[in-house]
């Protein structure tokens, strides 16, 4: 039953460094948003704005269109999971879950039945009277969970909560924790800088860099429409190659004029493209928009540099002009590092980028 | 095979000369410390008339006393000798001043009660048979009592030097604790310069300040008194306490106190629930070295007290007094040594995190 808005939203700690620039951003009821970009692009620093661990240097939160900027963290009916679980060592599981609520003076029944339901609904039920050191990593997470959740807060935030779990484990917690969020449906907000997690996990991604938010979408909307080749570039496993064209336009359609191939593509679809008539652009595809192809029909041929099996598919590294150039492959096909293979793009799916700005040149026609 | 066996004859070797090194210097250390503690329990006798010395102290003293025309005479068994030797008076009657200077004496010089009628017993059986033996049980504890009788002062100066012991760390450990914290948590300009500073004043030794010092104390009004003693002590172990409290308070994640704060308190809250229960075991053995610290200064003590001395003081002017008996001395150092030793046994499993570890 929350909303929450950043407006124009900013943290400077000294002089010159920025956390945050300026953070506009409208989390509807009931979302799960995910904050994604590299380390320092100052995600973390928006949620810790959001919780009240951090001073605003500019900039509004609305929570319910109740302005909180200014407000202690405890009075914002938020909670919050950190990075290190940040459970406290000294008091049982049961101590853990219950704090907030024995400081809001609930009755004691009460405080029971809640902490049995938020640690049974996080599956430590059984471990109520353990003390953390005496629980996994993966355990004492879902107390800092269950904590977190026995508040009822309008607004969940969880700052990289999966980052310390074994890779197996996360997978795991991704999942539950997407189903937690179904099942209580508070509104969260998720730090991660592990794009797979994101485009899993999220309703809506929020890709920041450099302290200023760079695309929102949902995760169709960055992985197939990427604002820009920052956020193609990073989103994607392993993300989108990108190569420097010429494009030109005659009668005949649009070529795209590499040095090393030569691209004929639809004048009709690809429209907009005229506009960069003798001007460079970067074309950007997916791996798996890089397609094997027999030597006639290939658009350029190259020699395997690595090949990475990941059982259900192969990820192959060609070195193509001195920066590598990465494709996905079906599992079944059997390749060695040397072979030369050709190779042609779906045409279907290319990426278009500006030269100067980065930016995404926005087709007429939605591709997906 | 050969091999195997010249490798482990060699490991051996290594281990044992080891064994032997760390074991000469533990014999260093501890002899002196074992040899005071076992002279606090002999008697004048085994203290001055035996040698070499004993390295234990007896639990019971062997007498004789014989007869012959001038009176009884009066013998105690030499253990460095191995054979009796003359003890107190020439020679004593059975008359009752004689018994009671001989109690008197047999005390003082044997730690052995004997009453002048079980004097008077024996010399029965001497009577009898031209002489007799017979042991008497050490008092154990007599050098205690009597140090604590002899110097008049001990007792009022162990309340007294409690009484420092208290107030420093009362006061150092609450500024130093709550510099520590600031250190620890809070950024700010000059932080590790500042930090550094205030062990500069660590760096002077004591007698060299105490002279300012006792005129600033006059001044305040509290020269020769247990509060302003405590306030001298605290000048060096608010440093201290600065550096060993920031480092536990360091060792405790920011993010538990921010958790708390998320979780319904303020940020005093979020100390006195989360991160004081986590440093307690670091803060008593601060606690600890500031008792230690306070309690055994003696330098400062001797110069700014003059009335009101603390008990390390009343030790040594015991020690250096005319009439310094050392089995007496060396039960006033144990003495004052014992609260240190029980109240370090009692936190050592703190002292490791102490610096800096925190126990889940």
């Amino acid at each position: 039953m929350a909303t929450l808005q950043l407006i124009d939203l900013a943290k400077r700690f000294t002089k010159k460094v920025w956390g945050v620039r300026k953070m506009d951003l409208e989390v509807a009821d009931k979302e799960f948003i995910v904050l994604l970009g590299p380390s320092g692009c100052g995600k973390t620093t928006t949620m810790r704005m959001i919780a009240g661990l951090e001073n605003v240097t500019r900039g509004t939160i609305l929570l319910d269109d109740r302005d909180i900027t200014d407000i202690a963290p405890r009075n914002r009916h938020v909670s919050m999971v950190f990075q290190n679980y940040a459970v406290w060592p000294h008091m049982t599981v049961f101590d853990n879950i219950a704090f907030s609520l024995k400081l809001a003076k609930l009755p004691h029944d009460v405080i029971k039945r809640r902490v049995r339901e938020t640690a049974d609904m996080v599956r430590i039920g059984e471990l109520l009277k353990r003390l953390p050191g005496q629980l996994s990593g993966g355990q004492q997470q879902r107390v800092a969970l269950a904590r977190a959740l026995a508040v009822k807060p309008k607004v969940f935030l969880l700052d990289e909560p999966l980052s310390n779990l074994d890779a197996k484990l996360r997978v795991n917690m991704r999942t539950e924790m997407k189903a937690i969020h179904q099942q209580t449906e508070a509104t969260s907000i998720f730090v991660t800088h592990d794009q797979s997690e994101a485009m899993s996990m999220a309703d809506r991604i929020v890709i920041m860099k450099d302290g200023k938010i760079v695309q929102i979408g949902t995760p169709d909307d960055v992985y197939f429409r990427s604002a820009d080749m920052f956020v193609a570039g990073f989103i994607g496993t392993p993300p989108a190659n990108f190569f420097k064209v010429l494009c030109s336009y005659d009668s005949g359609g649009i070529v795209l004029k590499h040095t090393h191939f030569k691209l004929e593509i639809d004048a009709e679809k690809y429209d907009k493209l005229k506009e960069y008539n003798r001007k460079e652009i970067i074309l950007g595809v997916r791996p798996e928009d890089l397609l094997i192809a027999s030597e006639d029909k290939a658009v350029f041929s190259e020699q395997i540099l690595v090949i990475e099996p990941q059982g259900s598919h192969q990820v192959v590294a060609l070195s193509f002009e001195g920066s590598i150039v990465k494709m996905v492959i079906p599992a079944g096909i059997k390749l060695n590092h040397g072979d030369k293979i050709g190779l042609d793009f779906n045409r279907e799916r290319l990426h278009f980028f500006d030269k100067e700005t980065e930016k995404r040149i926005i087709l007429r026609q939605h591709l997906v | 095979m050969h091999r195997i066996i010249k490798r482990k004859l060699l490991r051996s070797a290594r281990i044992s000369s080891l064994y032997i090194i760390v074991a000469g210097i533990g014999f260093i250390i501890i002899f002196p410390m074992f040899f005071l503690f076992s002279f606090s329990f002999m008697s004048d006798y085994e203290t001055y008339s035996e040698w070499p010395k004993p390295l234990v102290p007896s639990f019971r003293a062997e007498f004789m006393i014989d007869k012959d025309a001038e009176g009884y005479h009066l013998h105690i068994y030499n253990k460095a000798d191995g054979a009796f030797a003359a003890f107190g008076p020439l020679f004593f009657t059975r008359a009752g001043e004689d018994l009671e200077n001989l109690q008197k004496f047999i005390k003082r010089q044997a730690n052995c009660a004997i009453t002048p009628s079980g004097i008077g017993e024996q010399l029965d059986v001497v009577d009898k048979e031209g002489r007799v033996e017979f042991t008497l049980k050490k008092e154990f504890l007599a050098n205690y009592i009597l140090f604590f009788q002899v110097t008049r002062d001990a007792p009022a100066a162990v309340m007294r030097s409690l009484m420092v012991a208290g107030f420093t760390i009362l006061i150092s450990l609450s500024i130093g604790g709550m510099a520590g914290y600031a250190f620890a948590r809070y950024y700010f300009k000059g932080k590790n310069l500042l930090k550094l500073s205030v062990l500069f004043v660590r760096m002077f030794p004591a007698v060299t300040i105490a002279i300012p010092m006792i005129i600033i104390l006059a001044r305040m009004g509290l020269a020769d008194q247990p509060l302003g003693l405590s306030f001298v002590y605290s000048v060096g172990q608010i440093s201290m306490n600065i550096w060993i409290t920031a480092s536990v308070f360091m060792a405790i994640p920011v993010s538990f106190e921010e958790a708390a704060m998320i979780f319904g308190t303020n940020r005093v809250g979020a100390f006195w629930h989360i991160t004081l229960p986590l440093a307690l075991p670091g803060l008593a053995a601060c606690a600890m070295y500031s008792f230690i610290g306070s309690w055994n200064e003696v330098i400062s003590a001797v110069v700014l007290t003059q009335f009101n001395p603390t008990f390390p003081v009343v030790v040594y002017k015991s020690l250096v007094g005319t009439q310094g008996q050392i089995n007496l001395v060396t039960a006033g150092s144990v003495a004052q040594a014992l609260p240190a030793i029980i109240f370090t046994l009692i936190i050592r499993k703190y002292i490791l995190q102490m610096w800096g570890g925190v126990r889940v």
